[in-house]
């Protein structure tokens, strides 16, 4: 079992660089929910005459693959704990 | 992300039972049989889009990790884009109508709501000097 108590006197401001058992949850679910979007926008796409709804449609395919990547990122132990998109608030 | 140029024809501004007006484009024709039209398909990624946006809100409320945290806030916010497009996209097609609401009805509404910033804690009355002045603590950032 894993502990990652702090030592007496010293307190945590932030979760450490873990995935809780919720995160987890959250992610498997959520990497499903990109799957289906995706295959949904290019099954759609394919399907589409109208060459503007075709290329939205194939774009918005495209953003639900890149989302899935790095949902599927903060699964892969010894990078899980790596941001994907850089501290834009930040500047 | 979003250039389908500027094209939009003219808008079809029509009044409508009382003074209402209807703002909407020429409608782009899709076929009305059983099967999915174009439309439909558009319409059916939107409904996709609302309910990531959805599920993700619960989601990035939920996460640990800060950096799990941002990850997911931007998808979220990627996805609210997505959605803003396929919207788009559907009112330039002439598939979505605008209804305006009346100017009096409005002003009506202004009234009301004005009268109850004297609700506030430290409401002065030069309050549309510096409305907008607070809020920097929650600006988006990097946690």
């Amino acid at each position: 079992m894993y502990q990652n108590q702090p030592s007496r006197g010293q307190r945590m401001t932030q979760p450490p660089r873990m995935l809780s058992t919720k995160d987890c949850a959250y992610l498997t679910d959520a990497l499903s929910w990109e799957l289906l979007a995706a295959k949904k926008a290019h099954t759609f796409a394919m399907q589409c005459s109208d060459v503007q709804v075709k290329n939205q449609l194939e774009q918005i395919g495209q953003l639900h693959q890149t989302h899935y990547d790095i949902l599927l990122n903060h699964l892969n132990s010894g990078k899980s704990d790596q941001q994907y998109y850089g501290n834009q608030y930040n500047q | 992300m979003h250039n389908q140029g500027g094209q939009y024809g003219s808008y079809q501004q029509r009044y409508s039972g009382s003074q209402s007006q209807t703002i909407k484009n020429p409608s782009t024709q899709v076929s009305k049989g059983t099967e999915m039209s174009d439309r439909d398909r558009l319409n059916d990624i939107l409904s996709t889009e609302k309910y990531l946006t959805s599920s993700f809100n619960t989601f990035v409320l939920e996460t640990s990790n800060k950096n799990l945290f941002n990850d997911v806030l931007h998808i979220l916010n990627e996805t609210h884009h997505a959605a803003r497009d396929v919207f788009n996209l559907m009112f330039e097609k002439g598939w979505y109508t605008l209804k305006q609401e009346q100017p009096q009805q409005i002003a009506k509404e202004y009234q009301k709501f004005s009268g109850y910033e004297s609700q506030f804690v430290g409401h002065n009355h030069n309050q549309h000097q510096n409305q907008f002045s607070t809020g920097q603590d929650y600006y988006p950032r990097d946690y």
